[in-house]
């Protein structure tokens, strides 16, 4: 027993160092070349003040999807980007435009379809008359960069699985360098950046499903499950009435860059950083702590950006909880939305119907 | 999904200038970590407890199934030692510092504040602080006392209650194997009684000088290992077999011709003290004696006697002289001194007087040697067959349910015959052993009931010498009835011959009297006990 917790405390040990390691290429982030500073006490009641209030203008709007808010905080405050899964009409992009309304955040939206093509998204160069005295005509030709939608600091990438993998890898690009290449120059995106990419998971006809390795680059995965009677009550009143709810504006994008770095300050004691080292090796199938369902179900397990997600993501919840460190309750509780698109069933676990949230919820109940 | 709790996290934020420092900490886990130590060497030591009594428990439960006498005392130290054992691992054990604080996080649902807190207690950053202090406050609302319970669990009482009733049941109710105990304890010091009788015996046999040294030490290693086996004894029939087997041993020391030497030289020294002669009555005085004084002193005197008497006179001397040398006939040595001394007497001559009366001297010397070897082995013997008998007796219905081999003796004597009875009481049983040797073979009859000692005995017919006839029985077999224990056939006390084959003719011709049995085969069998009475 003593062995093998040495072993995963060895494990755990070089995991964190890893992460160190490729912190920086792995999580996007606004300021990472800025100098680390400590957060004090007037930062951290800012943090506390503007992400409740940020709460309570969504969940005033966004009625019955109170988890899925909570959820988009917790990626918005660790800088990540989030994949957003749910049928249509259950006010995914509702959620997202009251989020650019309330962080007075630039907000584009792009609708996925088959024919989008990459220049729709990133942009493209087009020739334009500019006025220029010394020409006879009194202007000139130029080729000037038309910036895409993409250029915005909250970007909605409605269905994103209906487009075709070239134009979903020029969203992604930009999402992981957080740069776009238009011909031969590299343009930044502006800061903050957030993608919130939906995607329908019934109507699977004509669409793309993106690869593993651009889900990895979604922070979370949030499921957008249907409102209860309850809910659905309270949609009737706000939505259907005379009165149109707009969102207030409570931060500015310098202030939600600064919350950032506030929430990755939250410190993580060594045994939780253990825990949840355990809980993402025990989605490997070959991994000796893994549950006989992931042993069975799973061919890939998540990658160590799950990890950092699961760690991120959690000081986040931390500090939402009115904490000042992260507990276990809160690795436990953002493993699913962490890890559910990291993981990759094998055919038995497709065939049997074994979703991710099974399986997250083995490993956490054995682990 | 809860909101933000704004209050809670509001209050520490507006405490942000208060010192929120490890020792303070430390100090506010100092309380928890004492009663947690408590906690955990009481409820370890319960346990220990628990696991004790068991362990006695299931001891004492084997001592009413096995004879173990100390089987107490290893329950009471089997128990203490869990108890003590689960104290000192409590107190080795005790919870650290760290260690208190993720016990009281896990206790107090603190979300992990105290562990985190513990871990960064010396980091001085706002959020460690703050963190610090959060931890504290979240402490601070319990109470040691109040969340830390000392009373066991009701199962762990109801475990407990009966365990204990099952030990106390067990110390209390009479146990079945103490008579038993109380029985192996008066063996052995019955055992310990009779080692300390032989030892004495060797003692006494190592002392004799008129012994032969060799004969000393044979005798003294059949005892010394006759002691060994007694102290490795199990059981009674294992002593006795032990004694049984050390007479038997003590039995083929002693030499055939010894006991031939003693018999010639009593009757020889019977038929020379019958005489008239003055001489010849000094002269088997002496030799009934054993007395090497005296007997040179009578032969010196008979031989200066002779040359004063008329021819007539040392023929009668003679003739006496040589009825003697009849009567020693079993001892050819002495028979033949005495022999050559007639003829010498009645010859008269001086230097074959002298050399027989020499001759006579060798002879009786020898036989007073044998004599002296046979009364070490004889007293050994008696030693032991007191030994045995004392044994035995001490055994007499208290030592139920042994079955024991009848055993004789080996008969050795000449055209002997032997026959071994043994009786046996046992607590609800009789038994009886008989054994018969023939011509130095006997056989052991059946023995049933009580482990009472039997005798074997037999008498050599023809001149009305008692003649010994040990008998080696022992082949016997034996069996029980209703427990009692059988018969062991033991050495006895020499009968004649003569009178044992009167009674077996009285009976042998009463018996045929009283049955329906034809005339012709009575006469048969009258005839036949008649030749067996002319034959000695």
């Amino acid at each position: 027993m003593a062995k093998k917790s040495e072993n995963t405390s060895s494990v755990g040990k070089q995991l964190v160092t890893s992460k160190e390691a490729i912190d920086d290429d792995a999580i996007n982030h606004a300021s990472s070349e800025a100098v680390s500073t400590e957060p004090g006490v007037e930062d951290i009641t800012a943090f506390v003040e503007t992400a409740q209030k940020l709460e309570q203008e969504l969940t005033s709007i966004v009625v019955g999807q109170e988890r899925v808010i909570r959820e988009l905080l917790l990626a918005l405050l660790a800088g990540g980007h989030v994949l957003l899964e749910g049928v249509p009409g259950l006010g995914k992009t509702l959620l997202v435009r009251t989020l650019a309304d309330a962080l007075s955040l630039k907000f584009a939206r792009i609708q996925f379809t088959p024919d989008l093509m990459p220049a729709d998204i990133v942009g493209t160069t087009i020739v334009t008359e500019q006025v220029d005295d010394t020409m006879p005509s009194g202007s000139k030709r130029v080729f000037s960069f038309q910036p895409g939608p993409i250029f915005a600091n909250i970007v909605l990438a409605d269905e994103v699985n209906r487009a075709t993998p070239k134009t979903q890898s020029a969203l992604l690009e930009g999402m992981q360098e957080r740069t776009v290449s238009v011909g031969d120059t590299t343009r930044p995106l502006p800061r903050p950046f957030f993608v919130l990419a939906t995607q329908n998971p019934l109507e699977m006809e004509g669409t793309y499903p993106l690869p593993e390795a651009q889900l990895d680059r979604f922070l979370l995965k949030i499921l957008v499950n249907f409102p209860n009677a309850q809910d659905l009550m309270r949609i009737i009143d706000t939505t259907v009435g005379t009165q149109t709810l707009h969102a207030s504006e409570v931060a500015t994008g310098e202030q939600l860059a600064h919350m950032i770095e506030v929430a990755r300050a939250v410190p993580v004691a060594m045994h939780i950083k253990e825990y949840a080292v355990r809980l993402l090796l025990a989605t490997h199938p070959d991994n000796e702590d893994a549950p006989e369902k992931v042993r069975n179900f799973v061919r890939y397990g998540a990658s160590p950006r799950g990890l950092q997600a699961m760690i991120l993501a959690a000081k986040v919840r931390a500090l939402l909880e009115g904490r000042f460190n992260v507990s276990q309750e809160d690795v436990q509780e953002v493993a699913f939305p962490a890890l559910r698109h990291r993981i990759i069933l094998n055919f038995d676990g497709l065939a049997d119907g074994i979703t991710p949230e099974d399986l997250i919820k083995a490993i956490v109940e054995e682990i | 999904m809860a909101t933000i709790a704004p209050s809670r996290i509001a209050k520490v934020l507006a405490g942000a200038s208060e010192p929120a420092s490890s020792e303070q900490l430390i100090a506010a886990l100092r309380p928890w970590r004492r009663k947690l130590t408590i906690q955990q060497v009481l409820g370890w030591g319960r346990t220990g407890l628990v696991t004790g009594l068991i362990l006695a428990s299931i001891l004492l439960l084997v001592s009413r199934l096995v004879p173990w006498a100390s089987a107490l005392y290893w329950a009471i130290g089997a128990g203490s030692t869990c108890l003590l054992c689960a104290l000192a691992l409590a107190l080795w054990l005790r919870p650290s510092l760290a260690g208190t604080a993720r016990i009281v996080d896990r206790r107090l649902a603190l979300h992990d504040r105290l562990s985190t807190a513990w871990e960064f207690q010396h980091q001085e950053s706002t959020l460690a602080i703050l963190q610090r202090r959060d931890a504290l406050t979240q402490l601070g609302k319990q109470a040691p006392a109040r969340s830390i319970s000392l009373r066991p669990r009701r199962s762990f009482l109801i475990i407990a209650a009966i365990v204990i009733i099952a030990f106390v049941l067990l110390l209390t109710l009479p146990n079945p194997m103490t008579a038993i105990l109380q029985q192996q304890a008066a063996f052995q010091a019955r055992i310990n009684k009779q080692i300390a009788a032989i030892e004495r015996l060797r003692n006494a046999i190592d002392h004799q000088t008129t012994t032969s040294p060799e004969e000393r030490k044979m005798i003294d290693q059949i005892l010394k290992n006759l002691e060994a086996q007694l102290t490795n004894a199990k059981n009674e029939a294992q002593a006795q077999q032990a004694l049984a087997q050390a007479q038997a041993k003590l039995s083929q020391l002693s030499n055939p011709q010894n006991g031939n030497k003693i018999q010639a030289n009593a009757a020889a020294s019977s038929a020379l003290q019958s005489s008239s002669n003055a001489a010849l009555q000094a002269l088997g005085q002496a030799l009934a004696n054993g007395d090497s004084k005296a007997l040179a002193s009578a032969l010196k005197n008979l031989a200066s006697q002779i040359s004063k008497l008329s021819p007539a006179q040392r023929a009668q001397l003679a003739q006496q002289l040589e009825q003697a040398a009849g009567q020693a006939s079993q001892d050819p040595t002495l028979s033949s001194a005495l022999h050559d001394l007639a003829k010498a007497v009645a010859s008269g001559n001086a230097s074959d007087i002298n050399a027989a009366t020499q001759e006579v001297a060798n002879a009786a010397s020898q036989t007073a040697s044998a004599t002296a070897n046979q009364g070490s082995i004889d007293q050994a013997t008696q030693g032991l067959q007191q030994a045995q008998n004392t044994l035995a007796q001490a055994g007499d219905g208290s030592n139920p349910g042994q079955a024991q081999q009848g055993q004789g003796q080996q008969g050795q004597g000449q055209q002997g015959q032997g026959q071994g009875q043994g009786q046996g009481q046992g607590q609800q049983g009789q038994g009886q052993g008989q054994g018969q040797g023939q011509q130095g073979q006997g056989q052991g009859g059946q023995g049933h009931g009580g482990s009472g000692g039997g005798n074997n005995n037999g008498n050599k017919p023809g001149n009305g010498e008692q003649v010994y006839v040990p008998g080696q029985v022992g082949s016997g077999s034996s069996s029980q009835t209703n427990g009692g224990n059988n018969g062991i056939v033991q050495p006895g006390q020499s009968i004649p011959y003569s009178q044992v084959i009167q009674e077996y003719n009285t009976m042998a011709h009463d018996a045929i009297d009283n049955s329906d049995i034809p005339l012709d085969l009575k006469d048969l069998v009258h005839g036949y006990f008649d030749t067996l009475e002319g034959q000695h």
